[in-house]
């Protein structure tokens, strides 16, 4: 090939690569687990910031969550068994790059009794296959913990990370600090 | 007739004839065919990743939580590459008329089997980065992870077996072109690369997610596939039946031309229609009990005249004599005319052609060719013994109605020498460089047994002729 084909290949090719990377941005921004606020333990922001981004991917799936969660400063500090009304509340959606993840959080007598997996990561048969295996076990060390803040299951993180994240937004609503 | 070499230089160096601009502006455009062709290849696999890209698979590289989305990433793009470049390898051994006229068959053919294995390294590292990296997702050992695959994803045992397939083939035309087995042998195994190919194609679409159903990546994917085997089917496949139907080729006679070499002229329909140029080769099947099965390729032994195609055969013992034993009437199928040996691969006026025994075939029919004009040719021949220099009446005529230069090298090479010259000639002082002085400034054209071929094209190259006037035809016996 002569040299003035090979540049013009050779820019071409980077040119068709940031056009992709371009295109990608969009995806990217949304296919992150949006922050690391239950992994850092601040809570809070789960909710607002999950909302914000998922509005444009997902119009109106969450309208439930987004009031209340964002108006209620969090670091609640006090020790005292907290008096959280009974009831049923609904996660924040949360994008991942294996599809969305909705949970929502069962609260009876001031305590999490159950969490109810409203959608997990489903972008293909692998995800789904994950999500089946690596829900269950979240469930369980939530119920235990009482708490969003429990480890990442490992070859699920995606997963745990969405559900999470969305479980805290549920338990903002619903003025749950443990 | 034979040796008068005194007006070789005269013609050459200055300004061009019309005839030679034609010949210059037709390389020009070749090599711009060339440049394009080889571009396309890149572009495409930048096209493959830049899919990639663009469905967010960044997303695998950066704010990494886990190792095995860095693997699964690699994986993917891995994978992505390798089926891109699968797909071009594909192409160029479809036949597509475009790539013989711009690269010539054999170029074409020789890049095919270059990127065999590249294809299976990346198909296979594609395979082990997504065994691992699931393998870490899920805590299990890639081992495990090939059967937790197969039982949770779709169209995955699919693909287990394709990739076997795909290592089948490449190992096996490896040692075959090793061992030298039977050609029909490498044909059978080969066509089995059709079936893995097939059998990768359903988990590309089903788990992949960059080709998930509605995005418009899927749709680029399919156009791939689909225009790759398409291509197959209509260039090797439809285009010669509909071919040999349409001319109706039969033999009219078989002629036996010394010991072992057997011509063979047929006849056909609207034969001018087929563009075919005198130094091409096609893949002729007779159609006769015990020929039938098989497809050979040889070189036409003269120029198409537009009613008659001829070949001439040298097979030793009993093919030979099944050859002989064919009646005028049968029937012929052929794939073809494929090659770049012949006039459209000049790229200037002057010719040499050197050809050892039956290689004078195709250098016959080249010289024959209406745009071969006078005093353009040097012709060398080579022959163990006189016998050995087939087609020598035809082509001392030829030489003579077109003013060409003409040497004859008879006997065996001289012993502890590499050349491709006769003991006799050596000995006497005779060079590439003597029998054909004007050498540097013309397109040397070379048929014969390869070992051969290659001294000949080594003794080119010290003449200082340059790679792209350098054009080859080997075969072996």
């Amino acid at each position: 090939m002569r040299a003035r084909s090979a540049f013009f290949a050779g820019a071409g090719s980077v040119a068709i690569l940031a056009v992709g990377w371009q295109a990608g941005l969009g995806a990217l921004s949304s296919a992150l687990p949006t922050s690391n606020a239950v992994a850092s333990g601040t809570t809070g922001t789960g909710s607002s910031t999950s909302n914000s981004n998922t509005t444009p991917t997902q119009p109106g799936a969450s309208p439930s969550s987004a009031p209340s969660a964002s108006a209620e400063p969090a670091p609640a500090p006090a020790p005292v068994t907290p008096t959280v009304a009974d009831g049923t509340y609904d996660g924040a959606v949360v994008n991942t790059r294996y599809g969305t993840v909705q949970v929502q959080a069962v609260i009876a007598g001031g305590q999490i009794v159950d969490v109810i997996a409203v959608k997990l990561t489903d972008a293909d048969r692998k995800s789904e296959a994950i999500s089946a295996q690596v829900a269950p076990m979240v469930h369980d060390e939530v119920l235990a913990a009482q708490s969003a803040h429990v480890a990442n299951i490992s070859g699920g993180t995606y997963t745990t990370q969405g559900y999470l994240q969305s479980l805290q937004a549920a338990l903002d609503a619903a003025g749950f600090t443990g | 007739m034979s040796s008068t070499q005194s007006t070789a230089s005269a013609s050459t160096k200055t300004a061009l004839s019309p005839h030679g601009e034609r010949i210059a502006r037709r390389y020009q455009r070749r090599r711009r065919g060339m440049d394009f062709l080889e571009s396309l290849v890149y572009l495409s696999v930048a096209v493959s990743i830049a899919l990639f890209l663009a469905d967010g698979g960044a997303v695998y590289f950066i704010n990494v939580t886990a190792w095995s989305d860095v693997t699964r990433g690699i994986g993917i793009v891995l994978g992505l590459v390798g089926s891109d470049l699968l797909l071009v390898s594909l192409l160029l051994s479809a036949r597509l008329p475009l790539l013989d006229r711009v690269f010539g068959h054999d170029k074409v053919i020789a890049q095919h089997r270059k990127l065999g294995k590249p294809v299976l390294y990346l198909i296979l590292a594609h395979m082990v980065f997504l065994l691992v990296g699931y393998g870490l997702a899920e805590n299990l050992n890639p081992v495990a992870e090939i059967f937790s695959m197969i039982n949770t994803l779709p169209d995955m045992l699919l693909a287990f077996i394709a990739m076997a397939l795909m290592v089948l083939v490449v190992v096996t035309s490896l040692v075959i072109v090793r061992r030298k087995l039977p050609y029909q042998v490498w044909h059978a195994v080969h066509l089995l690369a059709y079936a893995a190919v097939l059998a990768a194609i359903p988990h590309q679409f089903s788990n992949g997610q960059l080709f998930a159903d509605g995005k418009w990546a899927r749709w680029y994917w399919i156009v791939l596939y689909v225009g790759t085997l398409a291509s197959i089917v209509i260039f090797r496949f439809f285009v010669p039946i509909a071919r040999s139907l349409r001319h109706n080729l039969v033999v009219s006679e078989v002629r036996k031309e010394a010991n072992d070499v057997v011509t063979i002229t047929m006849r056909g329909r609207d034969l001018a229609a087929l563009p075919a140029k005198g130094g091409q080769f096609f893949n002729w099947r007779f159609l006769t009990p015990g020929l039938w099965l098989e497809s050979h390729p040889y070189s036409l032994s003269a120029a198409p005249d537009g009613t008659h195609l001829r070949i001439s055969v040298r097979e030793l013992g009993d093919a030979s004599r099944r050859l002989l034993a064919m009646k005028p009437g049968t029937r012929v199928f052929f794939e073809g005319p494929y090659g770049l040996f012949s006039e459209s691969a000049r790229t200037t006026e002057q010719a040499v052609f050197i050809g050892a025994g039956i290689g004078v075939t195709p250098l016959r029919a080249m010289l024959e060719d209406p745009h071969i004009g006078r005093r353009q040719a040097t012709v060398i021949l080579r022959g163990s013994t006189e016998e050995e220099v087939y087609l020598w009446g035809e082509t001392y005529d030829l030489c003579v109605a077109k003013e060409a230069w003409l040497r004859v090298l008879v006997g065996s090479r001289p012993h502890g020498v590499q050349t491709w010259l006769s003991a006799e000639a050596y000995n006497q002082g005779e060079r590439l460089t003597t029998l054909a002085p004007n050498i540097v400034n013309s397109d040397v054209f070379i048929c014969g047994p390869t070992p051969w071929t290659d001294l000949v094209i080594r003794d080119a190259r010290r003449a200082g002729v340059p790679e792209h006037r350098i054009h080859a035809e080997r075969f072996d016996f």
